[in-house]
């Protein structure tokens, strides 16, 4: 997967991108998390990419760091649970979307570009309300 | 005896506070660039807004935003704000009039880029590329899309090493500064990196 983005991103030449639809990657990792996407779990590493709809997870003891393609990041403290239910950036046709839900756990999140652009597009949900956005960095935790 | 009675009332009434909100909540912390925004909470219980830095809410917005101390927050966040990657960079490289030539202060840059890009575990770019509204849409497309792939080939021949890198082609569309149509506005040459 890392090889094929990397030669991919050697090769590249036009707009055809090594990983389309990649909406961020792990830059982070202390002990262990895992991604899932459309049912498929994998174990988090350094480098693995982010899709719309990911559920990120961390284990007990555990923190991980993503950083998104509008330059939003989050990351993650132990136990916590965050799936990324809508992603759209594409500025020149005016698409920005970003829609997480925090269903467990601690997250620092520094928005980026789309709350930027289009502060109302970007919400975080959480089982008791939801968080709106307006530029700036914090802290949510969520506690069952 | 008095005196203790009404420390232990308080006391516990600071439990039932907490305990009230379960102690899920949101606080605001200080941008990277030491600036501050705000959030909006909408919750079962009501709607708070907080605009200062360390003051929290719980997420039923069920009370108004109250400072906390910053070991509460290093006690709930330490982790995750320790797992914090580094602050994207963003940087803008303008070109001279109708082609594909850097201008000089931009060509100037490209070492602090390559150093961005260094800095950073599997670093993913964008290179993105833009023009003024001199000239038809298509021509400008291309034209974005060969800037765009010029500053690519240039970070590559100086030895960009990248996890994911992504070439983009804005055209005109996508201008920095709004302008009408058939207007020279250096400001919209450019390219975009986006380093993260």
């Amino acid at each position: 997967m890392r090889t094929a983005i990397l030669l991919a991103g050697m090769l590249l030449s036009s707009t055809v991108l090594a990983d389309a639809n990649a909406i961020g990657y792990v830059k982070t990792l202390n002990g262990e998390a895992s991604i899932t996407t459309a049912g498929k779990k994998v174990k988090a590493e350094v480098g693995t990419a982010i899709f719309q709809g990911s559920q990120l997870k961390t284990a007990a003891k555990s923190s991980m760091g993503i950083t998104f393609k509008d330059e939003t990041v989050m990351s993650f403290g132990p136990d916590t649970e965050l799936t990324v239910d809508e992603y759209l950036y594409n500025p020149s046709q005016n698409k920005l979307k970003l829609g997480s839900k925090l269903t467990k756990g601690s997250l620092n999140y520094v928005s980026g570009v789309i709350a930027k652009l289009q502060p109302s597009a970007v919400t975080v949900t959480t089982p008791t309300g939801t968080i709106g956005v307006r530029g700036t960095q914090f802290a949510v935790r969520v506690e069952e | 005896m008095m005196k203790t009675g009404i420390k232990r009332l308080s006391a516990l009434a600071l439990v039932a506070s907490l305990v009230g909100c379960a102690n899920s909540y949101v606080v605001l912390l200080p941008n990277p660039d030491g600036t501050t925004g705000k959030v909006i909470v909408t919750g079962k219980k009501g709607q708070q807004v907080i605009d200062q830095v360390s003051a929290a809410v719980p997420l039923d917005g069920s009370k108004a935003p109250e400072a906390i101390s910053g070991d509460k927050i290093q006690r709930d966040f330490g982790a995750a704000i320790a797992a914090r990657p580094l602050i994207p960079e963003r940087f803008l490289l303008y070109f001279k009039s109708g082609g594909a030539d850097l201008t000089a202060e931009s060509a100037a840059l490209l070492p602090k880029v390559l150093k961005a890009v260094s800095l950073r575990p599997a670093v993913d770019v964008s290179v993105i590329g833009h023009t003024d509204t001199v000239g038809d849409k298509e021509y400008n497309r291309g034209l974005s899309l060969e800037r765009a792939q010029f500053v690519a080939n240039l970070l590559r021949k100086q030895g960009l090493k990248v996890h994911a890198l992504t070439v983009e082609s804005h055209g005109e569309r996508n201008p920095l500064v709004k302008t009408p149509d058939n207007t020279a506005e250096p400001r919209n040459r450019r390219v975009e990196i986006s380093i993260r």
